[in-house]
């Protein structure tokens, strides 16, 4: 399965702010690296890199690299981000989802209620880590 | 896309366990927060994030 993690999956599965689920999904996805995919856009980098010093920073980074590779942002249609806000959700929401679907993701996993309540209509799944690590 | 071989996959475990210990020794910027708390702070972080790359882009 081909999938993006928010970026409370990575903080919460780095160990942060400790959440097993989330570090359970961190792990299955190192070890079953054969089967299943991970994108990660530059945005959710972003993130990522606000909440951790430059050296655990670094760490993260070759640590990504060695499962994926950062899709700069711009790279996403315009259009797709204004059809999921029209949709109403935030423009900075609007562009994971309409990141999620142009990597053609299976499912977004998160564990942010905006996303969770908003499963309607999705050509994606929303999970969290606890029921995608089920699936896995 | 990238797929990684079994070499990659032992690096990305060294840099997965690297991590865990360095944020064990240090104090989290999510101290003493709930789950919720965790969560909107990230969003806040996304929305700041989000304005500072619409404003360098204009």
């Amino acid at each position: 399965m081909l999938l993006v993690l928010d970026s409370n999956e990575y903080i919460f599965g780095l160990g942060l702010s400790r959440e097993p689920d989330c570090e359970k999904l961190i792990d299955t996805l190192r070890e079953k690296h054969s089967k299943h995919t991970v994108r990660i856009p530059r945005l959710i980098v972003g993130e990522v890199r606000k909440n951790l010093s430059p050296e655990v920073f670094k760490e993260f980074i070759l640590f990504i690299n060695q499962l994926t590779s950062i899709d700069e942002d711009i790279l996403v249609p315009f259009e797709l981000a204004a059809k999921y806000e029209s949709k109403g959700l935030q423009p900075e929401d609007a562009f994971i989802c309409a990141y999620t679907e142009w990597v053609g993701a299976g499912a977004l996993v998160t564990e942010n209620r905006h996303f969770l309540t908003r499963q309607k209509d999705l050509p994606f799944k929303v999970s969290t880590a606890e029921k995608i690590v089920g699936i896995l | 896309m990238l797929k990684t071989d079994k070499t990659g996959i032992e690096r990305a475990k060294k840099h997965l366990n690297r991590i865990r210990e360095l944020v064990a020794q240090r104090p989290s910027p999510f101290e003493g927060m709930t789950k919720d708390e965790v969560i909107e702070q990230l969003r806040k972080t996304r929305k700041e994030l989000w304005e500072q790359k619409l404003v360098t882009r204009t």
